[in-house]
């Protein structure tokens, strides 16, 4: 008797990106005759420098080899392929340093298993978080939420708490949930790694969320950007209906609670709270004004929690696991830990989850092996479009919610992008107020006109025909549009605008 | 604005009164939701392609707002189009991560192959040709959409590969 054979290959979007479904393909093909050898469609590990990363499991001893620039295409048996996999020195992705070095609370299913097998969603804890919400009732979760620590995970780091609590508070027949899953920061992909390779956890955290507020509809606004989110997100939405865990009575209690997926249709601003609420109201997705806040008048004026996909993932992790595995770590409003996204010029990109506190330097080399070109690393933008841009004697602050304050900037979504020494500085200047001039939703003077004038003066820095006197108006534009803009978009923008002004200053030229 | 519409009466919906009844029972489900002019819009422009004239009066009709308040709508999102697209829609990302690794240069190099510039569409309708700021996958920039497909460490040889293979096999079909 053979010993049964598991095939790991990922089904997410960078994994296929480079290649993973057409190895499922022709791997499906060699085994057809072999009924001792199944095939699992994985989440990724997040080390996305691997994808396609295929494992092999035999004899509960499971090990891996990356694929990439590998040619399959012209293997004849499966033999060939287990003799080519077993010489190409397979490892096991947990004892490497880019796993061992991190601390998985919120990410700790992914690339484990089958995403929607709900056995192994079971196995590792799932829905034991929705239980013991249950067990202590409403404002108990609440309250076990505020010790976690827990701020949101979108941008903003407000207490997730104090969100929750207001909405509980609200007296209202109909109150909503929605998750904020319009992840549209460049160079950001934690949400959608959640979505596709650990849906259940978002789901059970939102289910968690709209019993602790006491809502009974829920809502997904997710970015027509990532089809394959929204492919594990429906079937998930089913699975979960069908076995009682979404609609009437779940866990056998007397809760309600469903949840619709909306797709966006290629708007950055509808990642804004309040554009978001118009746009799943079927409208132009337009920033609303605060007052009200969502949480009292929201979702069709009524109360809505809304939160952003990790935020509401990390809740299934604090209730299954209890508060003091997020608030054992950090301070203040960096408490738990944060799924940073290392990216761009880099060699070893991808999902890095680990306490609040690490530095740049720790991030790049420790974690990412250098620049992917072997240039010196030159700076480094973080928190997304608005985010500032970091020049290399800053590398050692400790990455905090309060240190990027500090420095004028935002840990935003948390996304880290390395650019090499061939960047032209005044272009990604330019950029940051040409996105804005794109993507502004026009309500408000500030960001429309502004970024169109931000723009125009850059490029008369690049351009060299800019006198001392635009450089003054650059300076007093940005302030303008800090200061005046209705959201965040205008309000933002000048942010990595003045970041090179500052720290790039010779760079700031033609 | 609206020449293309003809087109989609060619593909089997031989009246406008035909075409009008049809897209009536797509967007159907989507009048009684809370919101569901842009999931119905969706739907339609996935069955058409676009979104014509005849289906804007349509969908007014049956969400009880003018016709302009759905050209409100349309006209805000990105995704949708009033104008036929190509068959296979190029999005080529210009976010900062894929800058960091030559994505305005690639940008140039299709751009220039295509002949075409932002959101334009060949005239065999084969190809439009969009940039777009993050497709998630920034770790293996710079990325490249085509319709649903997203392509890792994008040049334009994997771009034109694909095209190629994706031809032939739809050739084949």
């Amino acid at each position: 008797m053979t010993d049964p054979i598991k095939i790991y290959i990922p089904k997410e979007t960078s994994a296929c990106s480079v290649g993973s479904d057409f190895i499922a393909e022709k791997i499906n093909l060699l085994t057809q005759e072999h009924k001792h050898i199944s095939i699992v469609r994985n989440g990724s590990w997040g080390a996305f420098w691997l994808e396609p990363f295929v494992e092999i499991e035999i004899n509960g001893k499971r090990t891996g080899s990356s694929y990439i620039n590998k040619d399959i295409s012209q293997l004849s048996s499966i033999e060939e392929f287990l003799d080519d996999f077993n010489k190409s020195k397979p490892f096991n992705i947990l004892e490497t340093e880019f796993i061992k070095q991190q601390t998985r609370l919120v990410f700790s299913r992914i690339g484990l298993h089958d995403p929607l097998d709900l056995d192994e969603y079971f196995n590792s804890g799932g829905y034991k978080g929705l239980e013991k919400s249950f067990e202590i009732g409403q404002q108990k979760t609440i309250d076990e939420i505020k010790k976690s620590g827990l701020n949101g995970r979108g941008g903003a780091a407000f207490p997730t708490a104090i969100k929750m609590q207001t909405v509980f508070d609200q007296e209202a027949k109909t109150k909503y949930v929605a998750c904020n899953a319009d992840e549209g920061d460049g160079g950001t992909f934690s949400d959608r790694l959640i979505m596709e390779c650990d849906p259940y956890s978002l789901i059970e955290g939102m289910t968690i969320a709209a019993y602790g507020v006491g809502a009974s509809h829920g809502y997904i606004y997710l970015r027509s950007e990532y089809p394959l989110a929204k492919y594990f997100l429906t079937e998930a939405i089913q699975i979960l209906k069908s076995k009682n865990l979404l609609g009437k009575d779940i866990l056998g209690k007397k809760f309600t609670f469903d949840i619709e997926l909306r797709i966006g249709a290629g708007s950055y601003v509808c990642g804004e709270e309040t554009a978001m609420m118009e746009s799943i109201e079927g409208k132009r997705g337009l920033v609303r004004s605060k007052p009200p806040l969502p949480a009292i008048k929201g979702l069709f004026n009524k109360p809505t929690l809304i939160n952003n996909v990790i935020t509401l993932a990390s809740l299934s992790a604090i209730l299954m696991q209890g508060k003091d595995i997020f608030s054992q770590f950090g301070s203040g409003k960096s408490v738990g830990t944060m799924p940073f996204q290392l990216c761009g010029n880099i060699k070893q990109g991808g999902l890095i989850e680990v306490p609040f506190g690490i530095t740049l330097n720790e991030m790049i080399y420790d974690f990412g092996a250098g620049t992917l070109n072997d240039k010196p690393v030159h700076a480094v933008q973080i928190g997304g479009p608005l985010g500032i841009y970091l020049p290399v004697h800053l590398f050692n602050t400790p990455l905090t919610v309060e240190s990027l304050i500090d420095l004028k900037g935002s840990l935003g979504h948390g996304g880290v992008i390395v650019f090499d020494d061939s960047t032209n500085m005044t272009l990604q200047a330019k950029f940051a107020m040409d996105f804005c001039q794109k993507e502004s939703c026009g309500k408000c003077t500030p960001c429309r006109i502004g970024s169109v004038r931000g723009v125009e003066l850059i490029d008369k820095i690049y351009n060299g025909t800019a006198v001392k006197e635009d450089r003054i108006l650059l300076e007093e534009l940005c302030e303008t549009m800090e200061t005046t803009s209705l959201c965040a978009m205008g309000g933002m923008t000048p942010n990595p605008v003045r970041s090179i002004m500052k720290y790039f200053p010779n760079e700031m030229t033609n | 604005m609206f020449t293309a519409w003809t087109e989609a009466l060619k593909n089997g919906h031989q009246t406008i009164d035909n075409f009008k009844l049809s897209i009536k029972q797509i967007i159907q489900p989507f009048v009684t939701v809370k919101g569901g002019l842009i999931p119905a819009l969706h739907k339609v422009q996935k069955e058409f392609g676009f979104l014509n004239k005849e289906s804007i009066k349509t969908l007014a009709k049956s969400f009880n707002i003018s016709d302009a308040e759905v050209i409100d709508v349309i006209t805000y999102y990105d995704d949708f189009k009033l104008e036929k697209q190509g068959k296979y829609i190029i999005k080529v990302c210009q976010a900062e991560a894929c800058q960091s690794l030559g994505c305005r240069e690639l940008w140039d190099t299709l751009r220039s192959h295509f002949q075409l510039e932002q959101d334009e569409t060949s005239k065999d309708y084969l190809v439009t040709l969009k940039e777009v700021f993050c497709l998630g996958n920034c770790a293996l920039s710079p990325s490249v959409m085509i319709n649903k497909d997203v392509i890792g460490k994008a040049n334009p040889e994997k771009i034109l590969a694909y095209l190629s293979t994706r031809q032939n096999n739809s050739k084949n079909d």
